[in-house]
């Protein structure tokens, strides 16, 4: 098992580090207090290439495999400060790049794949609704067929990016009684006769990427916005969901890296009782806690990176990976304040919104309840 | 137009290294000056007044990969002449003249100093081997008159100096001439199919030798450590009578 | 024959009273020194330089010269040295020296060594200290050849003395059509001050991009600057921002100082700009963050407000 990587991929995880560390850390504490999302920064991660990871050249990307972009997201999340910005660029990713790539038509894939990729178009999804979070097949927003178009109703929450994209991936149903047979994706650009994109969401930390609610009366789609066949919504998520399973929480390893550097140097310069605070066992074994998530999390993100480009199902592996990266990035951000005392609590240094972002990770994506139930299905409970 | 773009690898004046990685990382990167000559050259090119882009550096393979990142930025194509020898600017300069010779560049654009050397002379020395106009500490360029002349404002320790050189010339650059753009991951997936033509001092018809030898290398004395005063009265007190420099 | 000659600086009015500090490495090196003064109608300027012991002062004064174009300059050297015989092609490190002397040590063949420090006898040959890696290193480097080009920093060599009985001033014919003119001189634009040149001034006040814009930075670090009689300097990240002029700059590829006193405003004291003024004898540094890398260098150094601080300063000072 060779674990080392190739001068190509070091050079490009290079440039991605240098990159982030020079141009996406500005300003992120006061847009983090007023709930501001980043435009310029978005707009550099397109032109550096970020948002086309992982697509074919063909369409604008640049055809990374699944490793290289797992590593290239976890130095993003080392080197860049502004989580919410992160998980803007996941949520654009995973939930309306991907379905693109696997389930769109040639004419959908040569619209809007190009300018995902560069970040001239922004997109995200629109799946849970008031009544719907985790059992999320039973949304009740509904696509009837009228004529060359799709008449879309219903209301849909936690809109990541719903405030900024451009495109939304749009789950409904087309006929109630099929169930699940009948989720189907819709392809619904911003500003389609009867969206209405409602009061942006305040949330309590990644908060420099903005939320809103999204309500449809009577929403036109015209039919070739269909995305993949009726019906092949829930499978189209499903996939779409294992993937951001497994890649959402890459760049929260290398924010624990960074954290954990944080530490150290604070532990080992911060002085009280005549020594450095490290030398405390209680302090120094918390930062061997977090070293060892750290790894932990790193090793289990590679692997399913790996994995990812070899065998065709990795739902198991999404879901285990998601839940223990969540977990440690929650009790790191925890230590982290912990380690630093008071000084961890005042937004100045930038450590309390760590956990702030943090906390997220065990809700979206599937909580870490249901990532628990996939595990136990899977190991045949 | 065709621009020769020389740049030197030396060791990166900010250290940033992700500590998750093993002890080879990299810690080289293009000279800062360098970089903002490969920049002007792409942005004249965006201009449409160059055609071509051609980097040179010296060095061991190792250099390779501030050649690829030269390559990312947009440079069309690389020469690595082959030369692990300690060099100083008297040496350099006459291997970049052989290169000059063989590429026959309209206009030489390289930053005016390495970080690591401090000397400020090899594109003066070129110039004066070739005989080509120069212009150094340079803050702007412009191209006149079809791209026969170039006119140049420099920085200099009283202020600004516009000068205009006849081309082919020897532009070195000053770090306000522009700010370099980061590589792009699309410009370096392109670069790795951008050539890279090594050739030995021999190949090119250049046998030199360095003149300068480096004895020693010596940090130099810290100054002690200094004493936090507590008010502008405690300050002025102390530069009169302690440092009695008031 | 002489074993020396020094280029010396001139701004068309009169002397750069640093350059002449290249003539304290030309008695170091030993034997006689020739000054040499390139440009047009600079009588004046070489009739000041008659007492600085050297043997002769060399004036190229041509129209074609009125300008310091390289090319031009550096022929002239070369002919210069060839007639003086000398080994050593000395100057002070400037944007002039820098611009020109490379250019004549290649057309001499010669190696060049830059901002040399201090020179050290080792058995029939010398050595040269100079700064490397923005000033963190110094290294003692030896050079061979028949002639050799040197630049000294300013700061690193006393001012000559100026008493010696007088000496010739012999004026060298210059072959203006033989001149290269592939260069021309289009315009300069420098502001002339009141305030003594940076590089020579006793004291020196210096403001960091926390001076805001250019009008505070006049009223804070001009005003402390006058109130000491002093000049000013700035970081490259407030001339990159507009609040001073680039001749301001101090530091690795700025100007470097070594004033009786430096005051550094705002300045949290990059490696690229200690390297501009770590030979000041004393350092001052007014700063809002008690941990800025300045306050290591720093001789006394003051946590607080800069708008605070600064004009209580010039208050104290004045009263005094």
């Amino acid at each position: 098992m060779d674990f080392a990587w190739s001068d190509q991929q070091r050079e490009l995880l290079n440039a991605v580090g240098r990159f982030a560390s020079q141009q996406l850390n500005y300003d992120v504490i006061e847009n983090d207090r007023e709930g501001i999302f980043n435009h310029e920064a978005w707009k550099k991660c397109g032109d550096f290439g970020i948002q086309g990871l992982l697509v074919p050249t063909d369409y604008g990307g640049l055809g990374t495999d699944p490793l290289t972009t797992v590593a290239a997201l976890e130095r993003l999340g080392y080197a860049c400060r502004d989580n919410g910005l992160l998980f803007s660029i996941n949520a654009h990713m995973w939930t309306a790049i991907i379905p693109l790539v696997y389930n769109g038509s040639e004419a959908q894939k040569k619209k809007y794949l190009p300018g995902l990729c560069n970040g001239t178009l922004i997109g995200g999804n629109a799946m849970s609704e008031p009544n719907s979070g985790s059992d999320a097949f039973s949304l009740t927003t509904t696509a009837i067929k009228k004529g060359s178009r799709y008449i879309l109703n219903g209301s849909k929450i936690f809109v990541t990016n719903g405030p900024i994209a451009d495109l939304l991936v749009v789950f409904a149903t087309v006929d109630k009684t099929r169930g699940t047979d009948g989720i189907s994706a819709f392809l619904v650009e911003k500003n389609s006769p009867g969206m209405n994109v409602a009061r942006k969401l305040e949330k309590m930390g990644l908060r420099t990427s903005p939320m809103a609610e999204v309500f449809f009366e009577n929403c036109e789609v015209p039919e070739e916005n269909l995305l993949g066949k009726e019906g092949g919504g829930a499978f189209l998520f499903t996939r779409s969901m294992t993937w951001e399973r497994g890649c959402i929480l890459a760049s929260a390893v290398g924010s624990m890296q960074r954290l954990l550097e944080t530490c150290i140097r604070y532990a080992n310069e911060r002085k009280q009782g005549g020594q450095s605070i490290g030398k405390y066992q209680l302090v120094a074994s918390k930062i061997v806690d977090m070293k060892v998530r750290v790894e932990s999390s790193r090793h289990m993100l590679y692997y399913y990176g790996w994995l990812s480009g070899h065998r065709k199902s990795v739902y198991l592996e999404a879901a285990m990976t998601k839940l223990h990266i969540a977990d440690c990035w929650v009790k790191c951000s925890e230590d982290a304040i912990q380690i630093h005392g008071g000084y961890g609590y005042m937004t100045e240094y930038e450590v309390e919104r760590e956990l702030r972002d943090a906390i997220a990770s065990k809700l979206y994506s599937g909580t870490s309840e249901i990532q628990r139930n996939i595990v136990a299905s899977m190991l045949g409970l | 137009m065709k621009i020769l773009v020389p740049f030197k690898s030396v060791p990166d004046p900010n250290d940033a290294t992700f500590a998750g990685e093993a002890a080879s990382a990299s810690k080289s990167v293009i000279n800062p000056f360098d970089e903002i000559a490969i920049e002007e050259a792409l942005r004249i090119r965006e201009r449409g007044e160059a055609t071509e882009i051609v980097g040179v550096t010296i060095g061991a393979p190792s250099v390779d990969e501030q050649i690829r990142a030269a390559l990312a930025m947009g440079v069309d194509r690389a020469i690595r002449i082959d030369d692990a020898r300690a060099l100083d600017p008297y040496a350099v300069a006459r291997i970049l003249r052989a290169v000059v010779e063989k590429e026959a560049p309209h206009v030489v654009i390289m930053g005016k100093q390495a970080v690591d050397d401090d000397s400020n002379q090899v594109g003066q020395i070129l110039a004066g081997l070739l005989g080509w106009p120069q212009a150094t500490f340079v803050s702007s360029i412009e191209f006149l008159d079809n791209k026969t002349r170039a006119r140049c404002t420099r920085e200099t320790d009283a202020g600004l100096e516009v000068v205009e050189l006849d081309l082919p010339a020897i532009i070195t650059t000053d770090l306000r001439l522009n700010e370099p753009r980061y590589v792009s991951l699309p410009g370096l997936i392109r670069a790795r199919r951008k050539p890279i033509e090594v050739l030995t001092c021999d190949q090119v018809g250049v046998n030199v030798r360095p003149l300068t030898t480096v004895l020693a290398v010596a940090r130099p004395p810290k100054r002690p450590a200094g004493t936090r005063v507590e008010s502008v009265e405690e300050l002025i007190t102390k530069l009169k009578q302690e440092a009695k420099v008031l | 024959m002489a074993e020396s000659l020094v280029l010396i600086e001139h701004d068309r009015q009169q002397v750069k009273r640093s350059s002449l500090h290249a003539i304290t490495l030309a008695q170091q090196l030993g034997g006689e020194y020739e000054l040499l003064v390139i440009g047009h109608v600079v009588n004046k300027i070489s009739s000041s330089l008659v007492s600085l012991g050297a043997t002769s002062v060399i004036v190229a004064d041509d129209p074609a010269l009125a300008e310091p174009l390289a090319d031009r300059y550096a022929t002239v050297i070369v002919e210069a040295v060839r007639k003086s015989g000398a080994k050593n092609i000395l100057g002070t490190s400037s944007t002039f020296s820098k611009d020109i002397l490379p250019r004549a040590a290649a057309l001499l063949d010669a190696p060049m060594v830059t901002d040399v420090v201090a020179i050290e006898q080792m058995d029939g040959s010398i050595s040269y200290r100079r700064p490397i890696n923005a000033g963190s290193m110094f290294a003692k480097v030896k050079v061979e050849g028949e002639r050799r080009v040197l630049t000294v920093r300013a700061a690193a060599f006393e001012t000559p003395a100026a008493n010696a009985a007088p000496c010739p001033i012999v004026r060298f014919d210059v072959d203006a059509e033989s001149l290269p003119n592939g260069m021309r001189f289009i315009s300069r634009e420098e502001r002339k001050s009141d305030r003594p040149d940076l590089t020579e001034a006793r004291v020196v006040v210096s403001g960091g991009r926390p001076l805001k814009d250019k009008e505070t930075f006049e009223r804070l670090v001009g005003g402390l600057a006058d109130a000491l009689g002093g000049a000013i300097g700035a970081t490259r990240a407030a001339v990159d921002a507009g609040m001073a002029p680039n001749d301001y700059q101090i530091g690795q590829t700025g100007k470097v100082v070594a004033p009786e006193l430096y005051i550094a405003l705002g300045i949290s004291g990059a490696i690229q700009h200690l390297a501009g003024i770590k030979d000041s004898r004393i350092i001052v540094a007014i700063n809002k963050d008690p941990d800025a890398p300045i306050c290591q260098t720093a001789t006394y150094f003051l946590v607080g407000d800069l708008y605070q601080i600064v004009p209580q300063l010039i208050e104290s000072i004045r009263r005094a």
